[in-house]
């Protein structure tokens, strides 16, 4: 069974963007076309009906409260003062999310080239045994990690003075927003770098071959040949991140002084120290429209296959 | 297989309503060291006194935030007939709130040692009136801690620190407002020394206008914190305090003396309160309004401020001011616990310099205007 | 000379390779050295005393890591249960049938990952009161499931993406029924992914904080409950002793994820 699954998935993924040539179901059988389309609705109602009654209701309550006025009636008042107070914070927190998603694409690229196209098989299986160590580690243990580690005197910089590749009065201090973008980036590589790597591998191995063969550099084949076959899924798994980075409280908190500082931390102090849940809810839209912009890339792209012939 | 995941959700189902003969839920706004206090100090003496009882001790985060989680679990069930809580161990500015919008009971005529308490922050939450709401648990006052190696005379005034960080970049820290309350408290400290008034800011009355005469303050503090290191909360001035690199920053002192007592901070730090003076707080001890264990409760909060628990718990384990008057406390400490209190920070130093924070709509504008002038 | 370029190419890959080994491993050496050291302050580069002081004080007989733990675990169990029952027909609807709007309907499932969430759980906790479910092992079950389902339904849809559709098609041919298909061809082939989407939801819940507490507490406690409190009050030894405990079940999965989670459906998520 193992021997005939592998051999068949090879065939379906063997080039993602032939997809569209494969049979569609819906179309060898006309007349089930409709009560598919019913039974699809209804095998993924549960699902959707879970996320509406504990995510979507809920969430009408803060954005009825982000637009509620002091006084009661509709009022963008919330969001002005979001605006007056928290400027540079948005600017930061997009800055922040936007330099740790870039970042961690290269990085990941990186990994996953080298685990698809690397020769030397030290490299290969040592790189892989260990990218995947932070991938399971709760973005609070990643802060707790790194506000120790980061720290002027910390760990890293007290291994690099002991090496004597550093001076101790060279040592400067992390915990801001670099802290903030290395335990990000830290954190979510090996995620990109597992799903990019995965993808990869199931790439037609003969082209990247061909192109070797041609006297290609392994970075030209990476780069040119391999990495556009797997742009959907890099995209896919940057936007997990990137929503997933926007939303995280305790990086921002634990790991970087808070000025600026990201959005997350600036909802939980207007609620903390003001009671204030309009201005925080306002926050929690403008975040929710930074992510928007990346649900927009990916709708794009998700449009666009489906649109496929 | 379906089924078996129906039965197992079902037994979790059953498992997670407790039969309980009766549990008294305590929820501690506050650090691990007081949720643990309950866990291991206060709860297992009660439940001696109280068989067939037990006692949960939850904690819900350190600093305001704690206490604005235990405000919202209370205020979500606001329409039911009971909370989840019975006993709340809470900051000034959520007491107020809670006693403003009915969540807290009026029980302190029920209980004993609440004569033993005349100070006025039974009283008075932040310009609240919460007399018969609260007891307080202990008092705590934040100082600026510093390293006595590399800094022999720490600043004595608030104009002092001000040159010294002029001439000695980077080597003062503090947590900006965000990060914790040892922070916030330096920047009220920092208004009550250059803006003005600091009695009319904690006496009250609210007066909009005042703010406006800040502007210089906070000027000259965007200025100062071109010089400063801004430190990632409560715990992060401490730390970079313990990794030697800044030499001077805001702390609570009761954090100070535990991070101390822990090995994480050098012997040689030290303590000073620089004129005019920092911000204090009392953490309370409070009865939701619709606790269904309400004379249980009344009976914990009675063993928890009484003399000997306040001498024992407060002072001698944790280094906190104790909450019922020191009077009490006479007999049941040996000397040496008492006067360890007052090593940095003498009596005198404290009832001229360990003032209150400003009643809440003056604390609101200190922090926001600090967001306008200073953050952004 | 091609022997000194190879060689010279060998050192720069182990050099490189060290440097990254420091990057991913000194974090979390520095986790396990501040969960021994009782005294470490300037200008010691290193702990100035080790011991086990506050290992004794986690496990401590009132402490209640332990049992803290296996709420967690049980917690984590049933939300995978929940999760999987919610995404493997979603997955496969996703991923075979014909489905309007498609792609929004990925990006429902991507929301509750989206938003900061205290917010949402203050007002999910007023639903679960008056439904009386708040305080029990389900209500934050539901919360969790909620929350990863983005991972559980993407990767099943990807997984069933991978299976070969020829291989159905034979089923059907010699007279197998759908259902009978599925269970027997499609679901089989697709388990692996379906088990590897499953890790996911089950770390996701292992480390979910906000919901657990606005949903669970008091009569529901998890560990990142403890991690939480003592991380931000400054506990460091406490928080990277309860870290290291919360690792064990990551590091585990981390090791066997692979043997689930093969290339050709992690090539499919989120597609």
């Amino acid at each position: 069974m193992p021997d005939r699954f592998r051999h068949g998935s090879r065939i379906v993924v063997a080039a993602p963007i032939c997809r569209g040539m494969t049979p569609d179901h819906a179309e060898k059988r006309p007349n089930m076309s409709l009560s598919q389309r019913q039974l699809a609705l209804l095998l993924i109602a549960p699902g959707l009906a879970l996320v509406g009654a504990l995510f979507l209701y809920p969430l009408c309550f803060s954005l009825i409260s982000a637009f509620t006025g002091p006084g009661g009636g509709f009022s963008l008042q919330a969001f002005a003062k979001a605006y007056e107070l928290y400027s540079g914070d948005i600017l930061f927190t997009i800055l922040i999310v936007v330099t740790s998603c870039a970042l961690t694409a290269l990085a990941a690229i990186a990994i996953a080239g080298t685990l698809t196209l690397g020769e030397s098989r030290w490299v290969v299986g040592t790189l892989k045994a260990l990218y995947r160590w932070p991938l399971f580690i709760p973005f609070i243990v990643a802060a707790q990690c790194m506000r120790t580690f980061l720290a002027k005197n910390g760990l890293m910089n007290n291994t690099f003075v002991s090496m004597g590749l550093m001076e101790p009065l060279q040592a400067m201090s992390f915990l801001d927003w670099r802290g903030i973008i290395i335990t990000f980036v830290w954190k979510q590589t090996p995620f990109v770098a597992l799903l990019l790597a995965g993808a990869l591998a199931s790439i037609d191995r003969a082209t990247l071959e061909a192109g070797r063969n041609l006297g290609a550099s392994r970075l030209r084949v990476l780069i040119e040949l391999a990495l556009p076959q797997v742009m959907p899924t890099l995209l896919v798994a940057l936007v997990l991140s990137f929503v997933t980075m926007l939303s995280v409280l305790s990086v921002p908190m634990m790991v970087a002084g808070s000025q600026p500082t990201m959005l997350t931390v600036d909802m939980a102090f207007r609620i903390n120290a003001y009671g204030d849940y309009a201005t925080a809810n306002a926050l929690g839209v403008i975040t929710y429209l930074i992510s928007a912009g990346a649900a927009i890339i990916y709708l794009r792209h998700g449009m666009a296959k489906e649109n496929a012939p | 297989m379906r089924i078996l995941s129906i039965a197992c959700s079902l037994a979790a189902l059953i498992a997670a309503s407790p039969l309980a003969a009766q549990t008294l839920n305590v929820a501690t706004a506050g650090d691990q060291n007081m949720v643990d206090y309950v866990k291991d100090y206060l709860g297992p003496m009660f439940e001696k006194s109280h068989p067939g009882v037990k006692v949960v001790s939850v904690g819900t985060g350190p600093g305001d935030a704690g206490s604005q989680k235990i405000y919202e679990k209370l205020d979500a069930q606001k329409a039911g007939n009971a909370t989840d809580f019975d006993v709340v161990v809470i900051h000034q500015k959520a007491a107020g709130t809670m006693v403003k919008e009915g969540l807290l009971a009026k029980y302190t005529d029920k209980v004993e040692t609440a004569k033993m308490v005349s100070s006025e922050a039974a009283k008075n939450s932040l310009g609240s009136d919460v007399s018969g709401f609260v007891i307080p648990m202990f008092q705590s006052q934040t100082a600026l801690a510093y390293n006595a190696d590399l800094l022999k005379t720490p600043p004595n005034t608030f104009a002092e620190l001000k040159d010294w960080v002029a001439k000695n970049p980077k080597q003062f820290g503090y947590n900006g407002i965000k990060g914790g309350m040892s922070g916030v408290a330096f920047v009220t400290g920092w208004v009550y020394a250059f803006g003005g008034d600091a009695d009319k800011l904690i006496k009250g009355p609210y007066d909009p206008a005042v703010k406006a005469g800040w502007d210089k303050a906070l000027g000259e503090l965007k200025d100062f914190n071109k010089n400063v290191v801004i430190t990632p909360g409560n715990a992060g001035t401490l730390d970079m305090l313990n990794r030697g690199e800044i030499a001077m920053g805001p702390v609570w002192v009761d954090m100070f003396y535990s991070w101390q007592a822990d090995g994480k901070l050098p012997p040689n730090m030290k303590l000073k309160l620089a004129a005019p003076g920092m911000p204090g707080q009392p953490m309370y001890y409070a009865v939701p309004d619709k606790t269904a264990n309400r004379k249980l409760a009344e009976e914990f909060i009675a063993l928890a401020t009484s003399p000997q628990v306040q001498a024992d718990g407060i002072v001698k384990k944790f280094n906190w001011y104790p909450g019922i008057d020191a009077k009490n406390l006479e007999g049941k400490l040996d000397q040496a616990a008492w006067n360890k209190l007052f090593t940095d920070i003498t009596p005198a130093d404290l009832s001229a310099k360990a003032k209150s924070f400003p009643i809440a709509p003056y604390f609101n504008d200190i922090l926001e205007s600090y967001e306008k002038k200073v953050a952004n | 000379m091609s022997h000194v370029v190879s060689w010279l190419r060998a050192a720069l890959a182990g050099l490189l390779l060290a440097g990254f080994a420091f990057v991913l491993i000194g974090p979390l050496a520095n986790l396990a050295l501040w969960s021994v050291a009782e005294r470490w302050y300037t200008p010691y580069k290193l702990p100035v005393t080790y011991g086990t002081r506050y290992w004794e004080q986690v496990f401590r007989p009132t402490g209640d890591a332990m049992a803290s733990l296996g709420t967690s675990v049980w917690i984590a169990v049933l939300t995978v249960v929940v999760a999987l029952a919610l995404s493997v027909p979603a997955g496969y609807a996703l991923a075979r049938l014909k489905l309007p709007m498609r792609a929004l309907f990925m990006i429902v499932f991507l929301l509750p990952q989206a938003f900061p969430s205290v917010a949402i759980y203050i007002n999910v906790a007023r639903i679960f009161y008056n439904l009386g479910i708040n305080g029990t092992v389900l209500g934050v079950v539901l919360v969790h499931a909620a929350h990863g389902l983005v991972y559980s339904v993407w990767i099943a849809a990807a997984a069933f993406a991978a299976v070969d559709k020829d291989l159905e098609l034979a089923a059907r041919n010699i007279g197998a029924s759908g259902l009978r298909t599925f269970f027997t061809v499609t679901l089989p082939l697709a388990a692996p992914g379906i088990i590897a989407s499953g890790i996911f939801v089950f770390l996701e819940s292992l480390d979910e904080f906000t919901g657990t507490f606005f949903v669970g507490v008091p009569q529901v406690t998890t560990l990142p409950l403890l991690l939480y409190n003592a991380a931000q009050g400054g506990n460091y030894q406490v928080a990277s002793i309860t870290a290291l405990i919360l690792l064990v079940p990551s590091v585990l999965f981390m090791l066997f994820i692979e043997r689930f989670l093969r290339a050709d459906v992690l090539a499919k998520v989120g597609a």
